[in-house]
C-alpha cells in the first residue's frame, strides 16, 4: 500500500520533473494574472505520413499492372500527371526514394540517427517492386520523373556515345551523395534537386534557373535528369536487370519493324544483334577489358583517397576546425559568426579536432571507395562494349528501359494480354 | 536454335542471380534497421541554447516567410518594464509607439498587468524569425524570447535549407512526439 | 563514333558544363561561411553604445589571480583585506597577493558570501544560508527562506545579518543566531517604499561605513539607501544606455563600497564597472566593455554550470583597490588607480 501511494506521489510530480531547472520564478501578480502557455502546434499528422506510404504502394501496383498487363500507354501518362499532382504538388516533392539514398547511407554510419520507418518503406518499395516488374517506378510513380515525362514534345535522338559517357555522370552524383550522407556533410541530392522549386513554388534563383533549364532541355532530350543524373536509377537499373518481368515490346512475333525503336525517345530498345564476323578479336578485346578492370579501380582508388581532403571541406565541422585553428595560430586576424559561436559554447578545442581527424578519416576511406567505385563503372561499361549479345528480336534494354510504354501502340503485332515472357 | 535456348537459359540464370543478390540486399536493409528504425518521424528544431540569432533564420527558409519565429518561454520572463526584447537600446519613451521599439515588423504586443508588470506576446502572423528580440532578451535580460521552428508552417524538408547555412550548428532533427526544444524543459 | 566537329562541340560542351557544375557545387555547399542575406534593420547591434570614452577610464588592471573554479561565484573581502572566492562547491581563501591561505569545502554550491568582524562566513546557498568559522568548519545551518527563495547577496555588521532574497524581492534582518527580526524594502505606498522589482537574479546588498543598508533596486535601476529599520533614507541612479545610467531591464548586478563612500557598480549586458560619488553622481570607469568578453552577464546552462548565474562580482579592499570577479576568465582582475595620490 505504502509503495502504491509512493508511487503516485511519483507520478504526480514527474510532469514537473518535465521543466528543467528552473533559474527564477516568474513574478507573483497580486491580480491572480496567469501566466499564458506558450503554443505548440503539432506537425503534420502521423497518419497522413503513413497515407503516403500506402499511395506509393497503391501507384507502383497501378503502374505495373498498367505496364505488364494492361500495356496502356494513356493510363501510364494520366496515372504520371496524378503522382506528379500527389508527389510532386502536393507532398512538394519530399520525402522521395532518390533522397532517401541519403537517409540511408547516414544511418549505416551513423548510429545517433535513427531514419523513420517512412523513409525506409520509401526506399525499400520501389526497389522491390522493380525487381519484379521492371522499372515502372520511373514510369508514372516519380513526380521528378513525371515533370520531364509530359514536357517531352519533340524528342531528339542522342547519340549513344553522348549518351553512354553521360550515363556514367549518375554514378558520380549516386556516389557522393552517399559519400557526403555517409559522413554527415550535406545532403546534395536533396540541395541540387532542379524540379523541387517547382513543387515547393518558391526557391532560390539558381535552383529555378536550373530548373527551368532542365525542363526546356527536357522538352527535346527525353528525360535528361532521369538517364544522366538519377543516383537511384543507379538502384534501379541493378534491380530491374534482376527483374523478373519485364516491358516487352511485341506480344507475339517480332517482325523487325523498327516502329518501337524508332519512337522509343529514351534510346532503351536494342536492336537484334548480326552473326559475329571475328570471334578472336572480340575475345581478344573482352580480355584485354577485363584485365584493365583493376587498374581502373585501382587508379580511382588511389584518385578518391588523395581527393578526401579537399571533398572533406564540404563538411561544416571540418571547416569550423580549420578557421579556428587559424585565428588561433594567427594565420587570420578577424573571426566569423561560426567561429564565434563555437568558442561561445564551453566546448574544449581538442574534442573538436579529434571529431574533424575522424570525419577526414571518412573521407580518406570514402574517397577511396568512391574513386574505385568510378574506376568498376567505367571498366564495366567498357567490357560491356566488348561483348557480344545475341538478340532475335527488338527488346527493352532492361536497365534503361523506363516502362513508360510509348511503343506500345506503335507495335503492329496483334496484342495479347498476357505477360510477355522475359 | 539449341544455341539459342542455352544464351536464354544463361541469360535466365544470370537474371536469377542478380534477382536473388538483390533480394538479399533488401532483406539486409530491412533487417539491419529492424530495430533501431524509429515509428516516430523525425522533425528539424532549433537549440535554443546554441542560437546566435544571425538573422539566417529569416531569409534561408525555402518558405517565403520562414517557417522559424520568435517564442516566449512565459515562465522565464522578468515582466519588465523596461524590456530590452521589446525596447530598442535608446527609446524615447517607455509606450507602445513604433520608434520605440526593436522589433522592425512590430511583432511583439506589450499589455499592462499591473504596476509594475507588463506582459509581452508575439504576434505571429507577422514575426518573420529574424532574432532582433531573442538577442536584445538574451543580452540583457533572462533570455525567455527564443527562436523555435513552428510546425504548422514547416515543411519538414529532408535537407533543412536553414539548418545548412546555421553557423552556430544549432538545428538537430527532433521525434515527432517531441517537436519543440524549449528553454528550461528537460530534454 | 565519328570525331566529326559537332561531336567534338558537343563533347566539349558537356564537359565544360560538367566541371563548372562541380565546381559551382562545391563552392556553394559551403553555405555556413556566407555573410547573412538580412538588412542591417534586422541585426540587433549594441556595439556603438558598448564603446567607452577613454578618458573616463580612471583604473588600470594592475593584476590578474586564477580562482582555480570552473564555475566562481561570488568574492568577497574581510576586514583584514582578505579575499574570499566562492565557486564549485567550496571556499577559497587568498591573501591580498593571491596566495591561497585555506581552502573550505561545501555540500552545495554557494551562491554569495560575506564576512563578519570576527572572522566568521556568512554563506549564501540558493535557499538558505551557512556560517562557517574562520578554520573551515560549518557553525550553523540557517532555516531554508522556502522552496523558491534564491538568495544572491549578504551584508553583516555588528549583530545584524542581511539577506537579499531575489524571488521574494525582500530583504531578511537576522540576527547572528539565525532568528528573523524583521524585513525590509516591501512595498508600503505610506512610508514611501515602492518594492523591489528584481526580474532576475541578481540583487545586492551593501553596507556602507555610515550606518546605512544600500540595496539595488535592479528593475528601476536604483540603488537605495534603507536604516536597519527599514525607512528609507535616499536613493540615485537613473535609466539610461549612456555611461552614466544604467542600462537594460536589471541593472547593476552588483555593487561595492570604497572606503571613502564612492559605489562600485557591476553591469550586465554591456559589461562594465563604474565609479559614482557617495551621492549618486557618476564620476569615472573602472572597466569599460571593451575589457570584457561578450558573454558576460548571459545566462546560458549549456555551457556547462548547473546554475551560471555569470555576471560580474566586485569587492574592495581598506586601500581602495578594487577586485572583479570575471566568470568567463574565471580569474579575479585587480584594478587601481592610475593616478594614485598617497
Amino acid at each position: 500500500m505504502k509503495r502504491i501511494v509512493l508511487l503516485i506521489i511519483i507520478l504526480l510530480i514527474l510532469p514537473g520533473a518535465a521543466f528543467g531547472v528552473q533559474r527564477f520564478p516568474p513574478p507573483e501578480f497580486e491580480t491572480g494574472h496567469e501566466l499564458p502557455v506558450t503554443t505548440v502546434p503539432n506537425p503534420r499528422s502521423e497518419f497522413l505520413e503513413y497515407l503516403d506510404v500506402v499511395m506509393l504502394l497503391v501507384t507502383l501496383s497501378l503502374a505495373s499492372y498498367l505496364a505488364l498487363k494492361k500495356r496502356s500507354r494513356r493510363g501510364l501518362f494520366f496515372l504520371g500527371i496524378f503522382s506528379l499532382l500527389y508527389f510532386g504538388f502536393w507532398r512538394k516533392g519530399c520525402v522521395c526514394p532518390i533522397g532517401a539514398i541519403q537517409n540511408m547511407s547516414l544511418a549505416l554510419f551513423d548510429k545517433s540517427y535513427i531514419p523513420p520507418i517512412t523513409v525506409i518503406a520509401f526506399f525499400v518499395i520501389p526497389l522491390a517492386f522493380t525487381l519484379f516488374f521492371g522499372r515502372t517506378f520511373c514510369a508514372s510513380v516519380c513526380p521528378l520523373g513525371a515533370i520531364q515525362d509530359i514536357l517531352l514534345i519533340r524528342p531528339l535522338k542522342v547519340p549513344s556515345w553522348v549518351d553512354n559517357s553521360l550515363g556514367v555522370l549518375a554514378y558520380l552524383y549516386f556516389g557522393a551523395g552517399v559519400l557526403f550522407a555517409a559522413t554527415g556533410s550535406a545532403f546534395i541530392i536533396c540541395q541540387y534537386d532542379p524540379f523541387v522549386s517547382f513543387f515547393r513554388r518558391s526557391g532560390s534563383v539558381s535552383i529555378i534557373v536550373i530548373g527551368i533549364c532542365f525542363l526546356i532541355i527536357g522538352m527535346f532530350v527525353g528525360r535528361p535528369y532521369c538517364r544522366y543524373l538519377c543516383p537511384y536509377s543507379i538502384l534501379l537499373r541493378l534491380t530491374s536487370k534482376g527483374s523478373k518481368w519485364h516491358v516487352s515490346i511485341a506480344p507475339g512475333e517480332c517482325i523487325n519493324c523498327r516502329l518501337c525503336e524508332d519512337v522509343c525517345p529514351f534510346g532503351a530498345i536494342r536492336k537484334p544483334t548480326q552473326v559475329q564476323k571475328d570471334r578472336k578479336e572480340g575475345k581478344k578485346a573482352l580480355t584485354a577489358m577485363i584485365l584493365l578492370l583493376p587498374v581502373l579501380i585501382a587508379l580511382g582508388a588511389l584518385g578518391g583517397v588523395s581527393a578526401g581532403t579537399p571533398l572533406s571541406h564540404v563538411n561544416s565541422r571540418v571547416r569550423l576546425a580549420e578557421r579556428v585553428w587559424m585565428e588561433d595560430t594567427g594565420k587570420v586576424t578577424d573571426t566569423t559568426e561560426p567561429s564565434d559561436a563555437f568558442r561561445g559554447t564551453a566546448r574544449p578545442k581538442d574534442e573538436l579536432y579529434a571529431e574533424v581527424v575522424r570525419i577526414n578519416g571518412k573521407f580518406a576511406v570514402g574517397g577511396g571507395v568512391f574513386g574505385g567505385f568510378v574506376g568498376l563503372v567505367i571498366g564495366s561499361k567498357l567490357i560491356q562494349f566488348s561483348l557480344r549479345r545475341r538478340r532475335v528480336e527488338y527488346e527493352a534494354d532492361r536497365s534503361s528501359c523506363l516502362s513508360c510504354g510509348r511503343c506500345f501502340a506503335y507495335c503492329p503485332v496483334k496484342k495479347d494480354s498476357a505477360i510477355a515472357d522475359a | 536454335m539449341k544455341e539459342e535456348k542455352d544464351k536464354l537459359s544463361r541469360r535466365d540464370f544470370i537474371r536469377s542471380g542478380i534477382r536473388g543478390a538483390c533480394l538479399l540486399g533488401l532483406g539486409g536493409v530491412l533487417g539491419l534497421f529492424y530495430n533501431r528504425a524509429r515509428a516516430n518521424d523525425l522533425v528539424w528544431q532549433i537549440d535554443p541554447y546554441k542560437c546566435i540569432q544571425c538573422g539566417r533564420c529569416a531569409d534561408n527558409c525555402v518558405l517565403e516567410i520562414s517557417a522559424v519565429k520568435c517564442v516566449h518561454n512565459f515562465n522565464m520572463c522578468g515582466y519588465c518594464r523596461l524590456c530590452t526584447g521589446y525596447f530598442n537600446p535608446q527609446p524615447n519613451a517607455l509606450n507602445t509607439g513604433a520608434e520605440n521599439q526593436l522589433c522592425p515588423l512590430g511583432a511583439i504586443n506589450r499589455t499592462f498587468i499591473e504596476d509594475p508588470y507588463y506582459e509581452y506576446t508575439i504576434d505571429e502572423s507577422l514575426c518573420i524569425g529574424c532574432g532582433k528580440c531573442v538577442k536584445g532578451c538574451y543580452s540583457f535580460g533572462n533570455g525567455s524570447l527564443f527562436l523555435q521552428v513552428r510546425h504548422d508552417r514547416c515543411l519538414n524538408c529532408n535537407d533543412c535549407s536553414i539548418a545548412r547555412a546555421c553557423p552556430a550548428n544549432a538545428f538537430k532533427r527532433v521525434p515527432y512526439s517531441q517537436p519543440y526544444v524549449f528553454k528550461e524543459q528537460k530534454g | 563514333m565519328k570525331l566529326s566537329k559537332t561531336n567534338l562541340f558537343i563533347g566539349i560542351i558537356i564537359t565544360v558544363s560538367i566541371v563548372a557544375a562541380v565546381a559551382i557545387i562545391l563552392r556553394t555547399a559551403m553555405t555556413t561561411d556566407r555573410k547573412t542575406t538580412i538588412g542591417n534593420v534586422f541585426i540587433y547591434d549594441i556595439k556603438e553604445f558598448s564603446k567607452t570614452d577613454p578618458g573616463l577610464i580612471k583604473y588600470k588592471e594592475t593584476g590578474k589571480i586564477k580562482t582555480g573554479f570552473q564555475n566562481p561565484f561570488a568574492i568577497a573581502i574581510d576586514s583584514g583585506d582578505r579575499i574570499y572566492v566562492a565557486g564549485d562547491k567550496s571556499i577559497r581563501i587568498l591573501d591580498a597577493q593571491g596566495r591561497i591561505l585555506s581552502n573550505i569545502k561545501l555540500i552545495e554550491s554557494p551562491r554569495c558570501l560575506n564576512i563578519a568582524d570576527d572572522g566568521s562566513i556568512y554563506v549564501g546557498m540558493k535557499e538558505h544560508l551557512e556560517v562557517y568559522n574562520s578554520r573551515g568548519t560549518r557553525t550553523a545551518k540557517w532555516e531554508s527562506l522556502g522552496q523558491n527563495a534564491v538568495i544572491t547577496a549578504i551584508a553583516v555588521s555588528g549583530n545584524d545579518v542581511f539577506v537579499a532574497d531575489a524571488s521574494g524581492k525582500i530583504i531578511l534582518r537576522y540576527d547572528k543566531s539565525g532568528k528573523l527580526k524583521t524585513n525590509i524594502g516591501k512595498r508600503n505606498p505610506d512610508k514611501g517604499i515602492t518594492g523591489f522589482i528584481v526580474p532576475s537574479p541578481y540583487f545586492d546588498v551593501a553596507i556602507a561605513s555610515d550606518g546605512l543598508l544600500w540595496v539595488v533596486n535592479p528593475g528601476l535601476h536604483k540603488i537605495e539607501a534603507y536604516t536597519y529599520d527599514g525607512d528609507l533614507q535616499a536613493s540615485w541612479g537613473e535609466t539610461s544606455i549612456e555611461i552614466k545610467g544604467f542600462s537594460g531591464c536589471c541593472n547593476p548586478v552588483n555593487i561595492a563600497i570604497l572606503p571613502d563612500g564612492k559605489f562600485v557598480t557591476c553591469e550586465k549586458g554591456i559589461p562594465r564597472v563604474k565609479i559614482y560619488s557617495s551621492n549618486g553622481n557618476f564620476e569615472s570607469v573602472v572597466a569599460g566593455a571593451e575589457s570584457f568578453a561578450d558573454t558576460v552577464g548571459i545566462y546560458n546552462p549549456s555551457a556547462g554550470a548547473e546554475d551560471s548565474t555569470k555576471a560580474l562580482d566586485v569587492a574592495v579592499n581598506s586601500k581602495g583597490r578594487i577586485f572583479i570577479l570575471d566568470p568567463v576568465e574565471k580569474t579575479i582582475r585587480v584594478f587601481w588607480l592610475t593616478n594614485r595620490r598617497t
